[in-house]
């Protein structure tokens, strides 16, 4: 048992860009080409929790992620150990035990190194009492782990220091701001290997020359226009906004040389189906969004949610022979379709597409939580093998 | 019998762009937003055969394609009549009978109006004698049909005027400049119902914000490339504007709202098996372009084509219950694969993608009064 241990557990949410971060200016510092923006999910259903100690009895920095040991000298680790060491003033030989979660399956595809690095970022920073703008720590670590610095709306400003100082989360508006924002998150049966979005967009950088218009001149004006759609609690131009980007983001993917694809057949089904629902009433009431991978998220309000679950649950249906529960999270189950709704789709259900849905709303910022039983690390500061953390899965 | 009945009987190619046109700054008289270049194929292949015939006692203009009757009444057909009556000076009255066949099906989903367009075009200007500059007629009918007015490697200028004048085709080098460049077209098994080009690309540029700089920026440019890598018969350079702009307009389809997807996972497929062939000895050996349908076409070297064609048989072999040919034009069979070189791609064949393949290569231009073999029993 260590005498002097000192924990902290956090939580940090995970959050999904509606104007798209890809492509970097500064690969060391990871400086991005446009700024982006960003919902911040509940972390009732989707978060990090990360325990760190301090002791004088550790030998050496240690880190478990999800149960594994992992290697501390990966350098962007390294990148944001350095920095809240540096804003501390940490003497050297204080070693910090790392423990980290996810109460999603990092198999599902979603996002998880940034809320895995904002949730270290900020118990270092509970641990050592260092009160300070911490999004730029945590963007060294991964880019989209500034966004999860905040709750409610973010945005990650793109900055034009050298230095990277300027390149920063904001937050836009908080988590009550628009509390009817929900999102279901349609976690879909992982296919091939793909691209990661560190490879993928450094080759975009080098070899696209759609980017860079995007870059200069197609964002910065979409930034303006989605803060006020979100400060006017707009959903019909958030949500166009939101589907023209991640359709720019995939079309500039595809201008690469070689080209990344990172939507399937499913994900045009999804776009497919969103469509043809917003064209009813001439009401826009869902968006979509994909990052780079074959997950889709709907946007959509409070309102309409019920509606949107049953109509991807009718067109996507769960593989009969699945046991698992395919509704998961804020809903369980889905009503039965009116008939004739569905036929208005022309579309045929395809089971099998998705492994399961989320149903999730805008949360809150990175936390503390208090909580001894939440805690990952035991006496000794080695992770808490007992513990079974609670999942939704 | 109509004595004073006059035929004429002319075909005319199929072309496939390496830089596409997508986009129009005039809807009715066909100009594009930038300029476009193409490669004529072989019409023993792929062909548009079209008769023509006037006679005093014809009462009216009638046109039948693929042995049904067409309405003669569709404007884009009208505009290719009255210009090219223009040029006759035509008097009104003599009527025109119009029979026009392709020796591809038209389900198989290759550009046929840019042939049809361009062999109709090309037939009232035999039958009426007119020698003129003849691409801006085609262009009205269908854009890409210009094109298909020169065999070899074909320009299509986007010109500046408001009135369409220097909108017009140039042929950049014959047919006999580069006999080395072979296709393969990869007919693939039609899925759902697709966007049609005239409205696609009328969406992309009321939408696509990444449309108007392609058109302004970066098409001027690998037009200039692209010309010289033919004139050179740089390979290479050819292949690699060829895929980047095959690319660059699915990109932009894809900025559309809403979002247009002409390519599908077999696509992505082919383009993945073209990438990592060309990735082997650091040599670009192939290249893809993918037009407004899920049809594939290959450009290679005769010296390549035979292992092209091994490649992508054997990993996008014929479904096992099919019995027509599947390999047809040049090339009627394939050789087995070597095992060492397959599993370097690390892809697993999946059957039934494509319903065949046509080997066809760079070709030739028009041909008078003669009928030519056809691949197909239809």
């Amino acid at each position: 048992m260590a005498r002097d241990l000192r924990v902290v557990t956090c939580s940090a949410p995970v959050n999904i860009a509606v104007i798209k971060y890809w492509g970097k200016r500064d690969e060391v510092l990871i400086l991005p080409v446009n700024s982006s923006l960003s919902v911040t999910l509940n972390q009732t259903q989707l978060r990090a929790i990360t325990s760190v100690a301090t002791s004088k009895s550790f030998t050496r920095d240690r880190m478990w992620l999800n149960g594994q040991e992992e290697d501390i000298n990966h350098p962007r680790l390294q990148n944001a150990l350095r920095e809240i060491r540096k804003l501390a003033r940490q003497e050297e030989g204080d070693h910090f035990h790392i423990c980290s979660e996810n109460n999603f399956p990092t198999a599902a595809g979603l996002a998880s190194s940034a809320a895995g690095y904002a949730c270290l970022v900020y118990s270092l920073s509970r641990l050592l009492q260092v009160d300070s703008e911490l999004s730029a720590i945590a963007r060294q670590g991964s880019g989209s782990a500034c966004r999860s610095m905040y709750g409610g709306f973010v945005k990650w400003e793109k900055g034009d220091r050298p230095d990277g100082r300027d390149s920063i989360a904001v937050q836009v508006a908080t988590e009550t701001h628009w509390p009817e924002m929900h999102a279901l998150i349609l976690v879909v049966n992982a296919g091939k290997k793909i691209v990661s979005s560190t490879v993928g967009m450094e080759t975009t950088v080098h070899t696209s020359q759609l980017l860079k218009y995007r870059s200069e001149h197609v964002v910065p004006h979409r930034m303006v226009q989605m803060e006020k759609a979100i400060k006017e609690r707009n959903f019909e131009e958030f949500a166009k906004i939101t589907m023209q980007d991640s359709n720019q983001f995939h079309a500039v993917c595809l201008d690469t040389d070689p080209p990344i694809f990172y939507l399937n057949d499913i994900s045009k089904r999804i776009i497919q189906l969103i469509t043809i629902y917003n064209s009813f009433d001439g009401n826009i009431k869902a968006a979509y969004t994909f990052d780079a991978g074959p997950n889709a998220v709907l946007y959509t309000l409070s309102s309409q949610v019920s509606q949107l679950l049953t109509l991807v649950s009718h067109f996507f249906p769960p593989d009969h022979t699945s046991e698992s529960p395919f509704v998961i999270g804020l809903s369980q189950t889905t009503p039965v379709i009116d008939k004739k709704l569905a036929e208005q789709f022309q579309m045929e259900p395809i089971p099998g597409s998705l492994k399961y849905i989320i149903h999730t709303k805008v949360g809150g910022g990175p936390c503390q939580l208090n909580d001894p039983k939440q805690c990952l690390l035991n006496g000794d500061g080695l992770p808490n093998r007992e513990l079974h953390h609670t999942s939704p899965m």
